[in-house]
């Protein structure tokens, strides 16, 4: 809501700069978003008279206009299309500046025609946006009146953001009554509000109870309609004019201005219908009948039903109730007899009807959010002695109320210790009881520490104790809130935050790995989905409504999303990335029923672990598979695992041959594959790529277990290598196996230490060397006893794998 | 030879031995002294000579002589072979060891928050994505027809379920398993209908607080929103309190962080007010008490949310919220 504060001031003496009243605003819960400053001190700026105006010779849409400024007649050229001969505009001579410096007026040539200065829209004046037309200015203005003199001093306008809650700050009123509260100062009274004027706009002639029916009168609480006579439709003086356009609102005619002037300075939305355009010269609020149509104030024909409240008139819907009126029944040149509307609509029932049509209005704005039902009677009565003051309009008979006598004050009761304990400062009984006088509200002091409020009309945000304490904290101050040391509370019974905790010895044992984390988006594409894995999409959480396809699933693994980041960054000449990210992921189980799960997913590209200076080759998958295996075992061990197994498996994404699964013990830590060529192929990745998913709470699940000591061995080991020509078909693991079930205790570990291939080895056979460590915990082993032990572990490799044994 | 003879030739052969610039001139100088027929000799020939009460002096000597120059060829050996060590490889190769991850600024921030917190005695708490309207919405005293329930602001499942628009449900899971005093700190990703833009996305991360007790206050909020400002951006950040409105909370407060770059003065980062927006806080509203079955006469609270990206983006410099979701290595690394 925009507020001139010039117009502000109608209702509140204020004497602070405009920075410090903004301030003020902000700080009590109404932030002032903008300070704008409008107009100027117009040096330089007069009122002109075009004489004549003449179609400019070289161009169809500018004219040549001698223009008289008080002292000289002047040739200026103007492409305003609504320049007359005879009318008064603003001008600026030859050598003055706009007032927001984008142009300073010289003697031009515009298109062979000299022009000596300009005339001015509203817009080059600092006005307003409006480049319409030039801005016109009323004949009473001699030319040479100083601009000035006729738009008066510049002005400030405060963009305010109103909170829902405070309907009542929608007004010049509402905001004038906190800024009394916030300064404890008076505000002034408008004339009309305490009954002074009442009697001067009435006369009381005609009996208008058959003027209103209210059908739903849950739906419309209040109606009151008041009729004018003899109204003279003009338009608005100059200042009202001015008053609106800075607030925002354009300016249409007199009574329309009005209307909308009073709604500003009140909060209550009015209406004024032509009364002769309606049918009966009476109002009906009803519920539109099905199939009813009307054509709105914009001009759009809309489609009603029951659900919409309208104002009828004997035939057919006239408006719908708080949103917009009709186009037939509109204020327009002609209308002489008014019918002003000042009601009260269920705000629900406004929001629901303003969305249904997609029509948001200040009406709308103001009655969805609650208006004061106790100040409609005002607001009409407000609006009708400016018809009859700016008009002409002679008021004819009594108002129409249907609901004449006030409804009593709401009261809440409220404990002072209350207000300070919340709030935290030690205000006296009597400093709050003070801040509530100045917010308008009857304090009535009750016995231990009590009182009870009488809550104003205009505040229906009021209805609790609480409430009450936030309006003391806002008018004390919560820059006056003091700011103690803090409370460290332990709370016992609080349980160890494992997962927390856990998860940071993950991220700090992958730091160490050289891995970085990312972190993606929790929606994703089903294209996307479909490209690692069509057969889950039974399974997968779509979001009905999403924002773009890019973003409709929940995301049901981590995979895709590594896969792509992976790509992206190749894509910018990354080489080489080791990226993790710890994220939920979401999937239906076989009852349908969406499970989130945290996952850990590891992504590599590229040769991380080869030297330095060997970074040229290609990578091989197996290189990539090895190093992603051997990240996972340190990850394993870090997080306190012990040792990993693989078991083949199948991923859909997986390149064929290279998936399988992880597992701790007997626990399924997730799968490590690399991803298919089909799908490296959609981001260009030509080098193999390594993708590891995890369940998270696997693998934190013994990351903060207590590890116990065990002895470190006393007697020295004795180490004995063997190296052997096997089969391609023998794998590691086979030959790993043998040797451990053949050994004796005393075999402590088994390392391979040599892999080759090669013609001399002869076709499908390799040849790989181990070193196996023996060490006994009770003695130092002779040579004799680790011999004893390494023949026999030749010996079944040789049995069972029929490997040749290589004899040094 | 006199005893001051052999003193005079011991200084001369230190001298000579670390005037040899290399192992040959080293090893010359050596058997010069100490050698077969080196000067030794002569002294061990007067050592032979000499009268018996000078005979144990003489001898002294000699070690001295013998030990003396020993010593001075092996440190000048020494210092020959690491003269010589210095140029055999180029140190100003890159070195070679694996480099370490980076953490991504969010969690970070998030992890900084919960540590901080922690240190007053909040636990961490935490939630479903999905949720319930009655978690998200209801229980939090938001009125049936407040627009941040509307489809256009809030992914909804098919089965009436929504993705959490803040963290805020967290606080009424917990209050509902457990009575007062409650001190929880949660963090987690949240879901809004944002249009991406430099500074929205649909999804972001909030970190959730919250403390019930006893006559827990708006000053208690102030102090310990402060304490989380200085710890997170300095010691000399300030906090500011503007009135507002929420649903949950009432009083409601936007706060703000004086500017940690500027001090307050004004400049680029905080648009030249010296503050920065950060997020809402508030005491809890009674309506949310009863909606968990908390008595409002016996306990107050205050609650508070902040936006994670954007505290990221305020304390990093990041100019755009989707460079915190690029994942480009090019950014992460820095952090």
């Amino acid at each position: 809501m925009k507020i001139p504060l010039s117009w502000l001031t109608d209702y509140i003496d204020l004497d602070e700069p405009p920075r410090a009243i903004a301030d003020r605003l902000t700080f009590s819960g109404t932030e002032v978003e903008g300070i704008e400053t409008v107009g100027s001190t117009y040096e330089g700026f007069v009122v002109a008279e075009v004489r004549a105006v003449e179609k400019h010779p070289n161009a169809d849409k500018l004219s040549v206009c001698r223009v008289f400024d008080g002292e000289n007649e002047l040739q200026v050229v103007c492409g305003a299309p609504n320049v007359q001969a005879g009318g008064r505009y603003p001008f600026a001579r030859v050598g003055v500046t706009l007032p927001d410096g984008s142009l300073t007026i010289k003697k031009a040539k515009i298109r062979g025609v000299e022009s000596f200065g300009m005339l001015c829209a509203a817009d080059e004046l600092g006005l307003s946006s409006d480049h319409s037309g030039l801005l016109v200015l009323d004949a009473k203005w001699a030319p040479g009146t100083p601009l000035a003199k006729v738009l008066g001093p510049p002005d400030t306008v405060f963009e305010l953001e109103v909170t829902p809650n405070r309907p009542d700050c929608l007004s010049l009123t509402g905001i004038a009554r906190e800024l009394a509260a916030v300064y404890g100062i008076k505000r002034k009274a408008l004339e009309t509000e305490d009954g002074k004027r009442k009697t001067e706009i009435q006369t009381p002639v005609t009996d208008h109870r058959s003027l209103v029916t209210v059908e739903d009168s849950s739906a419309c609480a209040r109606y009151t309609a008041r009729v004018l006579e003899q109204v003279t439709i003009g338009p608005s003086p100059e200042w009202m004019k001015q008053r609106l356009e800075r607030a925002g609102i354009r300016s249409i005619n007199n009574v329309v201005d009005i209307t909308n002037y009073v709604m500003l300075e009140t909060g209550h939305p009015l209406h004024a219908f032509d009364r002769d355009l309606l049918a009966g010269g009476r109002v009906v609020v009803r519920r539109a009948r099905e199939g009813e149509r009307m054509a709105t104030l914009d001009g759009v024909e809309r489609e009603l039903d029951p659900s919409i409240l309208v104002i009828a008139d004997a035939e057919r819907p006239v408006a719908v109730a708080g949103v917009m009126g009709g186009a037939g029944s509109e204020i327009c040149e002609k209308t002489a007899r008014v019918l002003l509307e000042a009601a009260w609509f269920e705000p629900a029932l406004v929001r629901a009807t303003a969305r249904k049509l997609g029509l948001s209005t200040e009406s709308s704005y103001r009655f969805e959010r609650g208006v004061d039902i106790e100040g409609v009677e005002y607001a009409s009565r407000r609006a009708a002695q400016l018809m009859v003051e700016l008009a002409g309009a002679k008021v004819v008979g009594e108002v129409v109320d249907t609901r004449p006598a006030a409804a009593a004050p709401r009261r809440l009761s409220g404990r002072f210790q209350a207000v300070r304990d919340v709030m935290g400062v030690a205000l006296s009984d009597a400093a709050i009881a003070d801040i509530f006088k100045r917010l308008e509200i009857d304090v009535q002091v009750k016995p231990e520490g009590a009182f009870e409020a009488v809550i104003p009309s205009f505040r229906g945000d009021l209805e609790r104790e609480i409430d009450l304490v936030e309006e003391v904290a806002r008018i004390h101050g919560l820059d006056n809130v003091p700011v103690p040391h803090p409370r460290a509370v332990v709370d016992p019974t609080a349980g160890r935050e494992t997962t927390v905790r856990a998860k940071g010895r993950l991220r700090a044992a992958l730091a160490g790995l050289g891995v970085s984390e990312i972190l993606n988006y929790s929606l994703v594409s089903e294209p996307q989905l479909d490209l690692f894995d069509a057969g889950n999409k039974p399974n997968r959480v779509v979001i009905p409504r999403p924002i773009s396809a890019d973003q409709s699933v929940l995301r049901p693994s981590l995979v895709p999303q590594m896969v792509e980041t992976l790509g992206r960054n190749r894509a910018h000449q990354a080489d080489q990335a080791a990226l993790y990210e710890i994220g939920r992921t979401f999937s239906r189980d076989e009852a349908g029923a969406v499970v989130e799960t945290d996952r850990l997913c590891i992504g590599l590209m590229g040769p991380l672990g080869r030297a330095a200076l060997d970074r040229r080759r290609a990578v091989t998958s197996e290189e990539i598979f090895l190093w992603a295996k051997g990240l996972l075992e340190a990850l394993a061990r870090g997080m306190g695992l012990g040792a990993l197994d693989v078991k083949s498996a199948v991923a859909a994404y997986a390149e064929p041959g290279t998936a399988v699964e992880l597992f701790a013990g007997a626990t399924r830590l997730g799968t490590l594959a690399l991803v298919d060529r089909r799908i490296r192929k959609e981001w260009r990745l030509t080098d193999p790529i390594a993708v590891m998913e995890l369940d998270a709470s696997a693998l934190l699940a013994r990351a903060l277990k207590v590890r116990v000591f065990s002895d470190i061995p006393a007697f020295p080991s004795v180490a004995r290598d063997v190296a052997m020509i096997v089969a391609d078909a023998v794998s590691h693991d086979d030959i790993v196996r043998v040797i451990r079930a053949a050994a004796p205790p005393e075999l402590e570990a088994v390392e391979l230490f040599d892999i080759f291939k090669g013609p001399a080895i002869g076709a499908g056979r390799r040849s790989v060397a181990y070193s196996l460590t023996y060490r006994s915990a009770r003695r130092t082993l002779t040579d004799d006893e680790a011999n004893g032990y390494h023949d026999v572990v030749k010996a079944a490799l040789r049995k069972e794998l029929a490997a040749e044994i290589r004899e040094s | 030879m006199t005893t001051d003879d052999i003193q005079a030739v011991l200084a001369e052969a230190v001298a000579e031995v670390a005037a040899s610039a290399d192992p040959a001139a080293l090893e010359a100088a050596r058997v010069r002294y100490l050698g077969r027929n080196g000067r030794v000799q002569d002294i061990l020939l007067a050592l032979r000579e000499a009268p018996p009460d000078q005979k144990r002096e003489f001898g002294r000597l000699a070690n001295e002589f013998k030990n003396g120059v020993q010593a001075a060829v092996d440190a000048r050996r020494e210092a020959i072979q690491s003269a010589a060590s210095v140029a055999s490889f180029d140190v100003t190769l890159p070195g070679r060891w694996p480099g370490l991850g980076t953490r991504h600024p969010v969690t970070q921030i998030i992890d900084r928050a919960v540590e901080i917190f922690s240190q007053l005695g909040f636990v961490v708490a935490d939630g479903p994505d999905i949720e319930t309207p009655f978690h998200n919405f209801d229980a939090l005293n938001t009125p049936a027809i407040h627009p941040s329930r509307d489809p256009k602001d809030t992914f909804y499942l098919d089965d009436g379920r929504l993705l959490r628009t803040h963290t805020s449900p967290v606080q009424i899971r917990v209050m509902q398993s457990r009575p007062p005093p409650v001190r929880i700190i949660a963090p987690g990703r949240c879901y809004r209908r944002d249009t991406t833009d430099a500074t929205h996305s649909a999804n972001f991360h909030q970190v959730e607080g919250l403390y019930v007790d006893r006559k827990v206050s708006l000053a208690d909020l102030k102090g310990d929103l402060t304490y989380f400002a200085r710890q997170m951006m300095g010691p000399d950040v300030k906090i500011r309190f503007r009135p507002h409105f929420f649903p949950f909370t009432e009083p409601s407060v936007e706060y703000d962080f004086s500017c940690h770059v500027c001090g307050g003065k004004g400049c680029r980062v905080c648009k030249h007010s010296g503050w920065i927006e950060i997020s809402g806080a508030g005491m809890v509203d009674p309506n949310v008490f009863k909606a968990v079955g908390y008595d409002p006469a016996e306990v107050t609270g205050y609650a508070f949310g902040m936006g994670v990206e954007r505290i990221a983006m305020i304390l990093l410099g990041i100019p755009d919220i989707r460079m915190l979701y690029d994942n480009d290595v090019r950014f992460l690394k820095q952090f």
